[in-house]
């Protein structure tokens, strides 16, 4: 086995041989390969990740833990992240999302809290094998949650033609862990046990780092189904449950999921951060199958499988603990104070000894051109703008029943939304509100992943994921604790997608530094490209925001009729670029850059108005498919009896209906709060527009010289089936 | 009164379980499925979930548990009322003490949705339910199409022993309003002292979560009726 057959670089192999004064033998040649690749070093995105806002009043752990954390108030604090499982989902769908779910579950539980929520953000291609495709993808999303008994509460979908190949699953989880709870992956001690708990090791998932994730699709995927690993959500329940039984004991030094790379990533990492060594035993390593190489167990993926770092003295109540869910466990090695990573085997007591600041703390990390920074913030190239002169009726139905924009109850209803009973708000809404037992403060859970806004301008993309996943918070008063970023794109060796990549950060950093909201924490996955085609950019941004009163979320639909129909939109601008009604037109041109302070400015104004709501009041973020659609979801969400109707200018109206400008909303609210809102935004030009009123006659009515209506039978119809479906 | 909760291996609505009863006044106690005695408990539930992964049929592992042997005394013995809900009626069924078979929904998918549910016949014990009765209850499933045997149907509903049948929201049952493929819409049937059905009412507890119908059905079966 040479360098290249574990996916190492020359350089990079040349640098191993430096730190270790030596040739590496095939074994730790095979640890390299595995945690040098992309997908275990980051080492493409770790310095464009650097730049992202990391600190935050509510942060208790940024970055580099299995999952951020943040506080929701003095007893309870939050962990959450967002993980990709793009690669596997397309070669393995059923088993490919399910991991994936398994996996961020995981990660969860490694930081001593217990998940209470799953989100999850797909995208497909437009062609008949993505949607067989989206089939066994969102079957697998479903068998892994409802099984371990999760609920999924929110979530979104899109399509375009470059994810055929390459679609995106990306899942956020969220759980709950008490204050005093510490945080669990560095505090392995000399003298304890490595103790493996959990599914025996065999023979799935091994490369599933090094070379499915972190390498392009060419020619056929049907070789590559034994590196994608199988999910046993039974055994991950149980595995969940002994886990934090374990945890809250306080008896453990250290708690390491399993994920990628398996446990040649675990110990490395646990050993690096802990800044100890570990010697494993590797014949104690119980295996599924015979005859295993020292090579293969250490690079196995394995599901379902936690390490616990346990001292000998405490090693009693912990398995008593272990054996009441009957989980297989092991001890497998030991904690040393050198630190040195020792593998030994009957055979060889000294089968690999790496330190592990070397194997995990040393993979050399692509350098950021200086002057790219500046470029990418410069003004995009502009393309010709598409505005549409007249309008028709027909363009309402057709953007609404178009694939992005119609109802995704096909997909979440095949998830649990409401195991836990904490769920006030599901799926069917755009964000999920979640009560926190024994405490006033709820959750709001967003994610958002707009690739279209992304497509021709990274820079602009990056800025809008994180303001349209803040704009679901606002519109609730919920107030931002953190951001995860769950980034997907292309081949980062190629010129133009690293730029991208590039660019995608940063409007991500400056966004989320607009919005004083941190970043703690994601997952990037690179290499999405097939025949040399790359997704687009496509940053999938997860929040949680502290909701002031979750049994009552503000409403998103009105429930009376006289209402005012206020429209806010900050820039004043109607532009198309990047929009639903657009991409059903003609290519997509890059999306309207937008001015961050202005949109900061508007979510606390809209903030503010959400935490002050009377009973009355409805706000609801504008977006995939502007405000026809954000207006037809709303009367779909009202009382039978309701109608609306709004006013437009006949040479404008197209636009106005279908921009998908950011930090837009849809107000429904007695006179006195369309008041405020005049004074509030009276000041930008443009941005205030009272449009018309809610009414009693169960119908949308637009008025741009001439009036059109459309029946609630019909928009239902179109919302639930598509476009004439 | 004292309310078992027993939970198996993979059972994960046994903590809604235990918080809704425990919302509605009683004792509500946690039985492992290994424990040998039924604690001294007047009543037990067999919570949702997905007993041993579901992965042969549906409860069907669980069915055979030895916790099994002494649940089917229980109720040979001392007509211990026992309720099954989702994973629970189907393991009930799969140890015959409840009619028929939860066989996969019609669609082939899980399905979690609200549905109303309309109460066909008052099972034994039941206080403050009458037929004809409405709830809004949600169900989430992948094996929920109740069937029974050639000939099973018509003495079922001749004793009485149809609890609920999914209707529409005024209580008309037809097949626009079966979700899953029940025969004859049933979401939930009961033997003696045994009930089982599909909806989970310890998620409709609160008008928060949608629906307070959980709260009529569960103090129902505990003969309190909806004070």
């Amino acid at each position: 086995m040479n360098y290249q057959d574990v996916g190492l670089t020359a350089q990079e192999f040349a640098m191993i041989c430096d730190k270790l004064g030596r040739t590496p033998n095939a074994l730790e040649l095979g640890l390299f390969g595995v945690l040098w690749s992309e997908h275990c070093s980051y080492k493409s995105s770790k310095n464009l990740l650097a730049d992202l806002p990391h600190e935050g009043s509510a942060v208790v752990q940024g970055p580099g833990e299995n999952a951020g954390v943040v506080r929701l108030n003095d007893a309870i604090h939050v962990a959450f992240k967002v993980e990709s499982h793009n690669h596997p989902s397309y070669v393995e769908p059923v088993q490919g999302a399910a991991t994936g779910v398994g996996g961020i579950l995981r990660d969860i539980v490694a930081m001593g809290a217990r998940p209470i929520a799953l989100a999850d953000s797909l995208r497909f291609g437009t062609d008949a094998a993505s949607q067989s495709l989206r089939h066994a993808v969102v079957e697998g999303v479903g068998a892994y949650g409802n099984a371990i008994g999760i609920p999924t509460v929110t979530g979104e979908v899109a399509y375009a033609s470059g994810y055929e190949k390459n679609p995106l699953v990306n899942v956020m989880a969220v759980g709950l862990l008490p204050a005093e709870r510490p945080i669990s992956a560095r505090g392995a001690k000399p003298g304890s046990y490595l103790v493996l708990l959990g599914q025996p090791t065999g023979r799935d998932g091994i490369h599933g780092a090094s070379l499915l994730a972190s390498q392009d699709f060419g020619e056929g995927t049907e070789h590559m189904r034994p590196t994608v690993q199988v999910g046993d959500p039974f055994m991950g329940k149980l595995l969940m449950e002994a886990t934090l039984e374990a945890v809250g004991t306080g008896l453990l030094d250290s708690v390491q999921d399993l994920g990628a790379a398996g446990l040649t990533s675990a110990i490395a990492e646990l050993a690096y951060r802990s800044e100890v060594g570990a010697t494993v035993w590797l014949d104690q390593v119980p295996c599924r199958e015979p005859g295993m190489t020292p090579y293969e167990i250490m690079l196995s993926e394995t599901q379902e499988r936690m390490l616990l770092v346990v001292r000998p003295s405490n090693m009693e109540q912990i398995i008593q603990i272990v054996a009441h869910w009957e989980l297989p466990y092991q001890v497998i090695g030991v904690i040393t104070g050198e630190k040195v990573l020792t593998i030994a085997t009957e055979e060889d007591p000294a089968a690999a000894v790496v330190a592990p600041d070397v194997l995990a703390g040393a993979c050399p990390l692509k350098p950021v051109p200086q002057d790219w920074a500046a470029e990418v913030r410069k003004t995009a190239e502009i393309s010709p703008e598409f505005t549409p002169l007249t309008w028709e009726r027909e363009w309402g139905l057709e953007v609404l029943g178009s694939l992005d924009c119609m109802s995704r109850a096909p997909i979440y209803q095949r998830y649990d939304s409401m195991i836990l009973t904490h769920t006030v708000w599901g799926p069917d809404h755009s964000l999920a509100v979640l009560t926190v037992k024994g405490v006033e403060e709820g959750l709001a859970v967003a994610v958002r992943g707009p690739g279209r806004y992304a497509a021709r301008d990274a820079y602009s993309g990056g800025m809008a994921a994180v303001a349209r996943v803040l704009a679901l918070l606002a519109s609730q008063g919920a107030v931002p604790l953190g951001l995860t970023d769950g980034i997907n794109a292309g081949n980062p060796d190629k010129e133009s997608v690293f730029r991208d990549l590039m660019a995608l950060l940063a409007g991500i950093g400056d966004a989320s530094r607009a919005f004083g909201v941190p970043v703690t924490g994601g997952n990037v996955s690179l290499h999405n490209e097939t025949h040399g085609e790359p997704i687009w950019p496509t940053a999938v941004i997860g929040a949680v925001g502290r909701h002031p009163h979750p049994l009552r979320p503000v409403l998103d639909a009105p429930e009376t009729s006289g209402l005012d129909i206020v429209w806010i939109n900050p820039s004043g601008d109607a532009a198309l670029g990047g929009s639903v009604f657009e991409s059903l037109r003609q290519e997509t041109t890059a999306y309207p850059r937008p001015d961050l302070a202005r949109l900061a400015e508007t979510y606390r104004v809209i903030s503010s108005v959400a935490q002050s709501a009377d009973h009355l009041t409805a706000i609801r973020p504008v977006e995939d498919g502007g405000l026809f659609v954000a207006l037809s979801r709303a009367l779909l969400a009202s009382p039978p009896s309701l109608g609306m109707t709004v006013e437009l200018s006949a040479d404008t109206a197209a636009s106005q209906l279908f921009t998908e400008v950011a930090g837009q909303f849809l107000v429904f609210c007695p006179p006195e709060t369309a008041g405020r809102l005049e004074s509030a935004f009276g000041q930008w030009p443009g941005a205030f527009m009272r449009l018309g009123r809610v009414t009693g006659d169960g119908t949308l009515t637009i008025a741009a010289k001439k009036s059109v209506h459309y029946g609630r039978v019909e928009l239902e119809r179109t919302y639930a089936r598509g476009y004439r479906g | 009164m004292r309310v078992g909760v027993i939970s198996f291996p993979g059972s994960n609505c046994d903590q809604d379980t235990l918080s809704a009863l425990g919302a509605l006044g009683v004792e509500a106690v946690p039985l492992w499925y290994g424990e040998k005695s039924l604690a001294g408990v007047d009543r037990l539930v067999l919570p949702g979930g997905f007993s041993y992964g579901d992965y042969l049929r549906s409860g069907a592992l669980a069915a055979r548990a030895p916790v099994m042997e002494t649940v089917e005394r229980a109720i040979r013995d001392e007509a211990m009322p026992v309720l099954g809900i989702c994973n629970g009626f189907q393991i009930l069924c799969e140890r015959g003490l409840l009619p028929g078979a939860l066989r996969p929904n019609a669609s082939g998918e899980f399905l979690c949705t609200w549905e109303t549910v309309r109460v066909a016949s008052v099972p034994l014990g039941f206080e403050g339910l009458a037929a004809g009765d409405l709830l809004r209850m949600p169900i989430a499933h992948h094996e929920g199409a109740f069937s029974v045997e050639p000939g099973g149907l018509a003495p079922l509903f001749q004793n009485g022993q149809v609890f609920l049948q999914y209707s529409d929201s005024v209580g008309q049952v037809h097949a626009l309003t079966n979700p899953n493929g029940s025969v004859a819409n049933i979401a939930g049937v009961s033997q003696g002292s045994v009930t089982g059905l599909m909806p989970h009412p310890e998620r409709a507890m609160a008008d928060y979560l949608g629906s307070v119908d959980g709260r009529k059905l569960l103090r129902g079966w505990l003969g309190e009726g909806d004070r």
